[in-house]
């Protein structure tokens, strides 16, 4: 009994006839696997929130620099009086250049919102143009703090302008370094939440004196954390006083 | 095969196997971006930068999980060898894939910090005490480092000027590539995707990888351990005309006996070439002729048919008792040696 002589292909000659059929099979299956594939992993990719730029907009309120500047809205066309607003440089850059020796005063400021959930952002224009005092000091606002007791929290630090919408995702490991670069830049670090305090997930990160505390969140961006600090609302923003030896990988 | 260098030698069939890949990188892409993302229901569409930067990664992966399981697809079933043959086209576009991914991300989340991108990239690079955190964006780069080393050294030009088992040992490089692919995404990407559809298909197409590999392993480690002594290779009348038989003489060295009618000659089982495995080949034109990439041989003196100059080992016989024996001693490569004369009836 002699074995069925096998097809035997070489490069430069003509296909055998026993193979084409295979080949070309072989061709379809990776053509359409392929189309199958990328359909199955694009059309299941996670949600990445309501986060984004919301158009132009401006604001009179008065500045808090510490731990990074946010606006507490006295008026403004886009703003409700109380509101209170993270506020961000161009690009990957924080707001405490334009922001200096106006803490505590009230301000105009102008430049991009951006919104995600509670949390509410503006991306200032460049210069005097997106942060300058308001002609008017007579203007108040009386900024309540409320004090929400000591608590343990599970989720993600992120920084606060990507995961506000100027990036989509703007969260996750993918987006670790983008991250890091945001806040060495002065972006301010927002923990989010596993669970809602207080009605909110998201919650402005500072020292346990209520300062800038970058340098001691940046090994942790972008992963699962628990952490343990105070809590307190200024105006409609949560405040996260972290103690930062506390901070523990959870995942 | 060739006596001088192109960029690349165009036939027929290459042209069919590169529409193929261009095809599959075509669809992917645009099923990726115009079909498949728009389905995702996404409350607020993903940035184009990430769209695209997922597009491509993601194609890449799976591209070189293909160009991975093709050489033990051949192995295990000989009919892959054509899809093996312009392996190195398939290399080079995924590496061109891969680059589009990393352009993408470096001017996105590396853009926009008032300083130069690959300069942020480095300042950035944080967390290389932990596992999860650990900047994902150096072993991507390590990948592609390695993948545009292969791609760079693919050419003809490169395996002769480094020789065959200097070129195959460099382009083993593909292992460590994907190894570091697998990293950046599992610690990446896959920690990101809350879906279990890409987690499976990526755990998937890795234990297809090892699996596959495994497999041929086995095969191969089954030929390693068959009768090697001195030598007893086959009856004359088992080994089909035009064909070959492969006999192991130890763990690395084996010989293809081929049969031209009623003459049969030893070689050399490996290829001047890329080591391919001849005595996987046929007798073409009245040379031995390589499955993987068409080098050819007399099988008499193991020398390629002027005007080509890549000669291969051969093998002295005998006929005794029915069988056909082999000199363990191989010959200098391009010894004449006198076919054994056996009439198969």
């Amino acid at each position: 009994m002699t074995k069925p002589v096998e097809p035997f292909f070489v490069g430069w000659g003509k296909v055998p006839k026993a193979l084409r059929h295979f080949l070309a099979s072989f061709a379809a299956v990776l053509i359409v696997g392929f189309v199958v594939i990328s359909y199955a992993t694009s059309s299941t990719q996670t949600d990445t929130g309501s986060g984004a730029f919301m158009g132009q907009v401006q604001a009179t309120g008065i500045l808090q620099n510490n731990p990074y500047p946010i606006l507490h809205v006295i008026e403004s066309p886009q703003f409700a009086p109380g509101d209170t607003i993270l506020l961000s440089g161009n690009g990957k850059r924080g707001a405490f250049e334009q922001a200096e020796g106006l803490d505590g005063q009230v301000v105009e400021a102008a430049g991009i919102r951006l919104d995600r959930g509670s949390l509410k952002g503006m991306q200032l224009r460049n210069g005097r143009r997106g942060l300058k005092a308001a002609e008017d000091q007579a203007q108040s606002l009386e900024v309540d703090v409320e004090q929400l007791g000591r608590w343990s929290v599970q989720g993600e630090i992120c920084d606060g302008k990507c995961l506000n919408g100027a990036m989509r995702p703007g969260t996750g490991l993918a987006h670790r370094a983008c991250a890091s670069l945001c806040l060495l830049g002065g972006v301010a670090p927002v923990f989010v939440s596993a669970g809602e305090i207080d009605g909110s997930e998201f919650l402005l990160m500072s020292g346990p004196e209520g300062r800038a505390i970058t340098d001691a969140v940046l090994d942790y961006t972008a992963i699962f954390v628990e952490v343990e600090g105070d809590v307190e609302r200024h105006g409609d923003m949560l405040v996260f006083k972290i103690a930062p030896e506390t901070i523990k990988v959870i995942k | 095969m060739s006596v001088k260098y192109v960029p690349v030698q165009w036939n027929k069939n290459k042209w069919l196997y590169n529409a193929v890949l261009v095809a599959m990188v075509v669809g992917y892409i645009a099923t990726y971006i115009e079909i498949g993302t728009p389905a995702a229901g996404l409350e607020r569409p993903l940035d184009n930068a990430t769209l695209r930067m997922r597009a491509f990664g993601t194609c890449a992966l799976w591209m070189l999980t293909v160009i991975l399981c093709i050489g033990p697809l051949a192995r295990l079933d000989k009919r892959f060898l054509p899809v093996l043959y312009n392996r190195r086209h398939f290399g080079v576009l995924t590496s061109l894939v891969a680059f589009t991914h990393a352009t993408y991300v470096l001017g996105w989340y590396f853009a926009f910090s008032g300083q130069p991108p690959l300069t942020a990239l480095f300042e950035s690079t944080i967390g290389f005490g932990q596992i999860l955190g650990f900047p994902i964006e150096i072993l991507g780069i390590a990948a592609l480092m390695l993948l545009a080393i292969l791609s760079a050294t693919s050419h003809d030009f490169w395996l002769a000027f480094l020789s065959a088992p200097v070129w195959k040992t460099l382009h083993l490089l593909i292992y460590p590539a994907y190894a570091l692919v697998v990293a950046h995404v599992a610690l990446g990407y896959f920690q990101d995707s809350r879906n279990p559809v890409f987690g499976v298909l990526f755990i998937g197409s890795a234990l297809l990888v090892a699996g596959l590999h495994l497999a041929a392993y086995l095969k191969e480690r089954k030929v390693n351990a068959a009768q090697i002594d001195w030598v007893k290779a086959c009856r004359p009348q088992d080994i089909e005309d035009k064909r070959a038989a492969i006999v192991p003489l130890s763990k690395d060295e084996r010989v293809a006996i081929f049969r031209t009618g009623s003459s049969f000659s030893a070689v050399s089982n490996a290829c001047a070439h890329q080591g391919g495995p001849l005595g996987e080949g046929k007798i073409v034109y009245g040379c031995v002729t390589c499955p993987w990439h068409g080098f050819s041989y007399k099988a008499r003196n193991g020398r390629s048919p002027a005007p080509f100059t890549e000669m291969i080992p051969t093998y002295n016989m005998k006929l005794e008792d029915g069988f056909l024996y082999i000199d363990r001693k191989a010959n200098q490569p391009g010894t004449d040696v006198e076919p054994i004369e056996y009439e198969v009836t």
